[in-house]
């Protein structure tokens, strides 16, 4: 299995509801708590593991917003284990989770210098690297009802802009999705090879309507009544 | 990148320190200029054991969870971090045989004495080699991603190292025209190497916003980060240095780094004068201590560009 | 799956239901609570809302929940300390209540007008009436008069449904999607869920509005408009359909008023009244009988077009003929559209010929029997497969009213109202044209309203004034000045209390409103006002009560503060009475109950209101005996009945909870809902799902439950009678009420068409646009919209300082630099703000978050949070009155047939700080923390459980 994500750019809108479901159920999570610093001070911030960026594309007007959410991708080369000397990071072969043991981990920061997609963040008060763990503790808990057993932020998000599933199966819908919409990798340069693939926002079509302009513009008394029963 | 002090002193210092260890086997092994006295011999391992230490403890300091700080030899046969603690620890007991060997028997040129030296001069090159592969490793920062890196460090280790050796030798009192040529030599292939380094590293090149995005045909900026205030990747990754800031800091850099060390060592053995000495240690150390802080703050992450910058 | 795994214990966890209040979209919660605590909040997969979607607020919830600003005890002013400097002392309930009753009493007693009672976001808004009229004030209402009444009375004064809560998209059919303005407001999960389909299913969504973020970031095209200009863009494509006779005539001459004869004789009265027989028939031109009939008749062949004499000699012209008449003129065309709306004229055109070509080309039908108005049996629905939603972006201009009917009129021309794929409506709408319920004219002491203080005026008979055409109500809703203010004008009454204008008042209760901030005009000379006297050395309001659950800005002014609950800590009904949550296949309603204990000393406002109202003796919350006919809140929404069989929730009721939408009171009707996820739906019968309008069953249906008074068809009504009847008031020639000052005269000939029409805004009229070339708007972010809580410690780090938004090509032509400090100047006032050049911005328009900036020290964050040092708020810019006229008396800057609040008319100049200038500005005193406070945490690790670790 090779589990991950595909996030639709054509209908994400920004709202961040992945990401505040994702902080909600993961700060009583696998790694919890997700420390927050100076929540009421002056310049807030805190541990998260899903974060969303909105780019503008193009110029005026012909821009295009694009909101972008981003969380660990998985990688089938996952470098942030390659280079963790303690063993915290490690992936799972099963399903190629990448998580971080937080009993393991003594917060050198390196694996977050080789993620190229800041998916990783310390926790500056328990000092250990944290990540998202695709819900880890949501997907296999037999006791959550089978259809809730994804990840916090593919249940919330209400433009249905992510999937969650098995890119190792092509007929899963995440493959699926990939091969029908031309599902990208982010930076596919660095050869990472992440799991999360990124859906381009859809080009439609343009709607006709030449046939419908008449020659000569209305004018009122020139029309004949029909005749409809009310 | 963030340029935390403890990660510079890390490889400045342990980096110095290997770097003069190794040099101390070679020219003990090889017995150039008649090799060192027992004095200096011992005064150079203290001198890389010091150095060495301040960087090994400065490394702990730079964890947030050092509890766990002894599992970080366990992957070594993946993480150059892990590799690098490893030999790093090495070092210490053949090195501190060899001082021990020094001090008992006043021969540091007895084949035993000869054989620790020379395997903690190795050990110490290769953890040099193994800090370099930390940051060359890394293809999310093209910076750090290149063979000068390691090529880099060892030009700086040992000319660190040669400083400080020919420093001993002045302040014993001894000749030391042999060894100020080396650390001059030294001295002038860093200004090169970094030189070097500098013209690679200008060219832009890997990754875009546009491949980081994915919209590899548009204009990309962004329009808000997602979160008003830094954030771990903010602090650790966010850091940038304007170009004219930069060129006046690389200046400072060569000043310290390499003229002042020069002329202090020129001055030095010209005159016989251990201030002079002492000043090129000093300055070495601290103009490299400067490069080592460009090096961190001119490592442009990719995960910057999701925060709007157009190319790293 | 190799790894053994553990997981947390979920038998120390517990599973509640009920329903979200982080915004006003109402989504079903599925509630993880583990000791008394929130474990995770997630969206309930089978509430009719959400679906199983939450969005980021109702994520958010467990940190409103812990959030230190939470309230702890009744407050009162501390005595000696002047009002606003924050002095407070903690007093019992018993005193908190006693206080205030026998203050209400006398009012009650004497002049119950005396007390204005403004409630804010609140969703309760059919118990806060039932309160006042039982009180007898007619000085209630609750906020929609800032918020979205144009929309609101547009829609049901021309369809019988509306945007905002009583209609949507029918987005599993929907082809084409035109979005006006901002929406990311009220049906916010319903609009992101329905935007995906309506993409999977390959229809255009086409975004309307000047800034490109929110929804708009996903729209296939982006139309960017200037502010305040959508109905010239609406009334364009109106001409552009007529042009090219793109509309729907079955449509037109089925349902709506388009035949009907109107009277042609200006200068006259009766000019522009429907011509209608001796019963009140409106008439039409038959064309088979050639003859005028009952346009009401079944069976009518009426002429759409045409022009004719009444027997008595009179001119008339149907209304089809009228509409097309106006707006085929060259006023309308694209060319001259385009010059007001910055939309370029072909993108105009193209856009009305692609709705006319999904309407008529792609149209859909839907195979079931149904029964028209007329008994007459029909083997499908058609379905024109374009829809439209409008909300605040429309609403908040003074010209909005009509805006919102120029959008409805494109509907209605391309037959798409709640037909398959269009614009439907949800229970209990559709209602009569407008609905039948008049605001209450008349108080007296101790006795109760004849009817509640809001209501639909359809003739100047019906306005809310005296003998003199003075107002009678303190924010002078249903007065000449804003006759149709169905809401209330919310944003008046401080301004009118202090001016004593047209009377004082004695208290004034504030639920859940931020009026001394960001629910306010003109914030800082409202706060002055809050804390004025009079010559006497009296406060000029002299006491106001301020019901919330956070330590608000409104907080800070109170002289009697009582602490509400959070959402999770009390019972709430959301009734089809009040705010319903239907869908449009489906009647609901929901409640909520309490998931966790309260930890202080609160009460939920709903339970003190009815203790309040059996103090007081209202009738309705008084048996005979005198005693208190309800012991809470939770006994009155189970037992009250409207009318008999109909109560605030409509599932489960008789005693047996048998029957459902009517019946008898059932006394374990709470626990039926609670055993049912907290939600009631009565799924219509697929023959009852489209063109309600004139759908028999249907209409016998909302007969029967009380939806509305007959089961006659409501027709729509292109054209207003009613209107017209204010036009007429203005121009001299009503039988009836007509006012006296010639401002107001003016105003009713010149705004009351009955024809959507556009106008410039009223500011805009006053503005020299020279000076001021910027128009102003602003929004909430979609993770804090309705939710008042940039206070939440999630929230807030997501944005915790707004900015001025800018087109970046016209920024760096005017020399300003992305992040630069800039001032901004109305003719009200100016800020100091920080500038972010963006692409996604008409190049007229800047526009920023609003109600990011907080006072320093409200809503329990520390005084030096961003919020209140460089966040901002643009309320200080916009006056709640319009610039001054020569001759003429202040006039409430709103729109002048509703009273909405026209936030978005506002003009401004841009131009650099001074090097050095950094900050907002103005700035205000840091507010005391209150009695009790316990300082906000540094770091906060908010958690449930010990982790369960994963090993490697």
């Amino acid at each position: 299995m090779r589990l991950g994500l595909v996030i639709d750019l054509d209908t994400c809108v920004g709202c961040h509801a992945c990401a505040v479901a994702c902080k909600e159920w993961n700060t009583s999570g696998t790694t919890a708590p997700l420390t927050d610093y100076n929540p009421y001070g002056a310049k807030p911030s805190g541990v998260w593991f899903n974060r969303i960026r909105h780019y503008e594309i193009g110029e005026y007007p012909y821009n295009k917003t694009v909101n972008f959410p981003m969380s660990c991708m998985h990688c089938e080369n996952a470098e942030c284990v390659t280079v963790c000397p303690t063993g915290a990071s490690h992936k799972r072969p099963e399903d190629g989770i990448v998580l971080v043991d937080q009993s393991k981990c003594m917060g050198c920061n390196y694996c977050s210098w080789a993620c190229p997609y800041g998916a990783r963040e310390l926790d500056r008060v328990s000092g250990t690297m944290k990540k998202c763990t695709l819900c880890i503790d949501r997907i296999y808990d037999m006791e959550i009802p089978e259809e809730e057993r994804q990840p916090a932020c593919v249940l919330t998000c209400p433009a249905h802009a992510r999937m969650f599933g098995d890119f190792d199966d092509p007929e899963s819908p995440v493959s699926r999705a990939v091969r029908e919409r031309g599902g990208y990798q982010l930076m596919p340069e660095l050869n990472y090879d992440p799991s999360n693939h990124y859906l381009p926002p859809r080009v439609h079509a343009p709607i006709p309507t030449e046939g419908l302009k008449k020659k000569a513009g209305a004018k009122v008394k020139e029309w004949v009544n029909r005749v409809v029963e009310r | 990148m963030h340029a935390a002090l403890a990660v510079i002193f890390l490889t400045l210092f342990s980096g110095g320190g290997f770097g003069l260890m190794a040099l101390v086997a070679i020219v003990n092994d090889l017995h150039i200029d008649g090799g060192l006295s027992p004095i200096q011999t011992l005064a150079a391992v203290i001198l890389s054991l010091i150095f060495v230490t301040i960087g090994m403890l400065s490394s702990t300091a730079h964890l947030a969870n050092p509890k766990n700080a002894w599992r970080a030899f366990t992957r070594w046969r993946t993480s150059w971090l892990a590799r690098e603690g490893i030999f790093a620890v090495a070092y210490y007991p053949f090195a501190f045989a060899y001082l021990v060997w020094t001090f008992v028997t006043g021969a540091p040129d007895a084949t035993v004495g000869l054989i620790l030296a020379s395997l903690a001069g190795v050990i110490g090159l290769i953890t040099i080699f193994c800090q370099g592969m930390i940051y060359a490793v890394l293809r999310t920062i093209r910076q750090w991603n290149t063979a000068l890196v390691p090529a880099n460090f060892y030009a700086m280790g040992l000319a660190i190292g040669a400083t400080l050796l020919a420093a001993v030798r002045i302040v014993t009192g001894e000749s030391a025209g042999v060894f100020v040529g080396i650390a001059i030599a030294l001295i002038a292939a860093v200004a090169v190497m970094k030189a070097i380094y500098y013209f690679w590293i200008a060219r832009p090149s890997g990754p875009t916003i546009r491949t980081a995005t994915g919209f590899n045909r548009f204009t990309v900026r962004i329009l808000d980060q997602g979160h008003t205030f830094g954030t771990f990747l903010t602090e650790e990754f966010g850091h940038t240095l304007a170009r004219d800031k930069a060129r006046g800091i690389k200046l400072m850099m060569y000043f310290f780094a390499v003229i002042v060390p020069i002329i202090a060592l020129a001055f030095a053995v010209a005159y016989q004068s251990a201030v002079a000495a002492v000043i090129a240690a000093v300055s070495i150390v601290f103009g490299l201590g400067v490069e080592r802080w460009l090096f961190f703050v001119e490592a442009q992450h990719v995960v910057n560009l999701y925060h709007g910058r157009q190319r790293c | 799956m190799a790894t053994v795994m553990e997981f947390e214990d979920h038998k120390k966890q517990e599973i509640k239901y009920s329903t979200c209040y982080m915004c006003a979209c109402r989504c079903g919660i599925k509630v993880t609570v583990e000791d008394n605590k929130v474990r995770f909040i997630q969206g309930n997969r089978n509430h009719p809302i959400n679906q199983g979607v939450l969005c980021a607020k109702g994520s958010a919830g467990i940190m409103k929940q812990y959030s230190p600003a939470k309230l702890r005890n009744p407050l009162r002013r501390k005595p000696g300390t002047e009002r606003g400097a924050g002095e407070f002392e903690e007093i019992s309930w018993e005193e908190a209540l006693d206080t205030l009753t026998k203050r209400l009493e006398h009012i009650r007693a004497t002049d119950p007008n005396k007390l204005a009672y403004f409630t804010g976001r609140d969703q309760m808004q059919a118990l806060t009436g039932l309160w006042a009229q039982q009180f007898g004030t007619l000085n209630w209402s609750a906020h929609g008069g800032f918020c979205s009444v144009n929309m609101a009375t547009a829609g049901l004064y021309m369809l019988g449904h509306a945007f905002w809560e009583f209609g949507d998209p029918d987005w599993d059919r929907t082809k084409y999607f035109m979005l006006w303005g901002v929406a990311e407001d009220h049906s916010s999960n319903p609009m992101k869920i329905g935007l995906e389909k309506l993409k999977r299913n390959g229809g255009k969504f086409v975004g309307v509005n000047p800034a490109r973020t929110g929804y708009q970031a996903i729209a296939d095209e982006w139309v960017p408009i200037r502010p305040g200009t959508d109905g010239m863009f609406a009334l364009s494509m109106v001409h552009v359909l007529l042009q090219n006779e793109q509309f729907d005539w079955d449509f037109l001459l089925r349902y709506t008023n388009a035949p009907f004869l109107v009277v042609n004789t200006p200068g006259q009265k009766g000019d522009g009244l429907i011509w209608r027989d001796a019963e009140g028939h409106p008439l039409v031109w038959d064309l088979e009988q050639q003859a005028y009939v009952n346009g009401m008749q079944p069976g009518v062949k009426a002429a759409l077009f045409g022009e004719f004499q009444t027997p008595d000699g009179r001119p008339v012209r149907t209304i089809m003929s009228i509409l097309a008449e106006r707006y085929l003129d060259d006023r309308y065309s694209p060319a001259n559209a385009s010059k007001i709306t910055g939309i370029p004229a072909e993108t105009i055109e193209r856009l009305a010929l692609e709705m006319a070509h999904v309407a008529f080309k792609e149209s859909i039908e839907i195979e079931v029997e149904w029964t028209d108005w007329a008994g007459r049996k029909h083997d499908k629905f058609i379905g024109r497969p374009v829809s439209m939603h409008a909300m605040r972006g429309i609403s908040a201009h003074s010209n909005g009213m009509q805006a919102a009917r120029a959008i409805h009129l494109v509907q209605i021309l391309l037959g798409t109202i709640d037909c398959p794929g269009g614009f439907r409506a949800k229970a209990p709408y559709p209602k009569p044209v407008p609905p039948p319920n008049k605001p209450a004219q008349h108080s007296a002491p101790n006795t109760p309203l004849k009817s509640l203080p809001l209501g639909f005026p359809t003739a100047p008979e019906d306005l809310v004034i005296d003998e003199n055409g003075n107002p009678k109500r303190i924010d002078k809703a249903y007065s000449w000045e804003a006759p149709i203010a169905n809401h209330g004008l919310m944003h008046m009454v401080i301004t009118n209390a202090v001016n004593k204008d047209p009377y004082g008042i004695d208290t004034l209760i504030f639920f859940m409103a931020n009026m001394s901030w960001n629910s306010t005009m003109n914030t800082a000379n409202v706060q002055e006002m809050l804390k004025a006297k009079d010559e006497n050395g009296e406060y000029k309001i002299p006491f106001l009560v301020v019901i919330d659950a956070f330590h608000s800005e409104m907080v800070n002014f109170g002289d009697l503060i009582l602490p509400d609950t959070t959402y999770l800590e009390r019972y709430d009904s959301i009734s089809l009475l009040d705010r319903p949550i239907s869908e449009p296949d489906a009647i609901c309603d929901s409640i909520r109950h309490p998931i966790l204990k309260p930890d202080r000393n609160v009460r939920p406002w709903q339970d003190v209101m009815v203790e309040l109202g059996g103090r007081l003796k209202l009738p309705a919350f008084t048996k005979e005996d005198g005693t208190p006919k309800y012991s809470g809140y939770k006994d009155f929404i189970a037992n009250f009945e409207r009318a008999p069989g109909i109560g605030f929730l409509a599932g489960w009721r008789g005693k047996d909870g048998e029957t459902h939408l009517r019946g008898e009171p059932n006394p374990n009707q709470w626990d039926r809902y609670i055993e049912n996820q907290g939600f009631f739906q009565y799924h219509l019968p697929k023959s009852q799902r489209f063109y309600r309008f004139a759908n028999k069953e249907y209409l016998e249906l909302a007969q029967r439950v009380g939806f509305n008074p007959t089961a006659d068809p409501i027709i729509i009504e292109l054209y207003s009678e009613a209107f017209q009847r204010f036009r007429l008031a203005g121009q001299g020639l009503y039988d009836g009420p007509m006012p006296k000052d010639p401002v107001d005269r003016e105003r009713l000939a010149t705004y009351f068409d009955p024809l959507p029409d556009f106008y410039e805004p009223l500011e805009q009229q006053r503005i020299d646009k020279k000076e001021y070339p910027f128009f102003a708007v602003n929004q909430r972010p979609m993770m804090m919209y309705h939710s008042w809580d940039s206070q939440n410690a999630w929230l807030r780090q997501i944005i915790a300082q707004n900015y001025l938004y800018m087109n970046r090509q016209r920024g760096e032509q005017m020399g300003i630099q992305d992040k630069s400090w800039v001032w901004v100047e109305s003719h009200n006032g100016k800020i100091r703000v920080q500038v972010k050049l963006i692409e996604g911005c008409q190049e007229d328009t800047v526009w920023t978050w609003n109600a990011i900036g907080k006072q320093s020290g409200a809503w329990g964050l520390k005084p030096d949070a961003a919020e209140a040092t460089r966040g901002f708020l643009m309320n200080h810019l916009i006056s709640e009155l319009l610039p001054p006229k020569q001759g003429e008396r202040r006039l409430t800057n709103s729109d002048p047939i509703t009273g909405q609040a026209a936030w978005y008319d506002l003009m401004v100049k841009i131009y650099p700080a001074a090097p050095g200038e950094e900050g907002t500005w103005p700035t205000f005193p840091t507010m005391k923390p209150l009695p009790g406070d316990t300082p906000a945490p540094d770091v906060l690790r908010y958690h449930t459980h010990k982790p369960v670790n994963l090993k490697s």
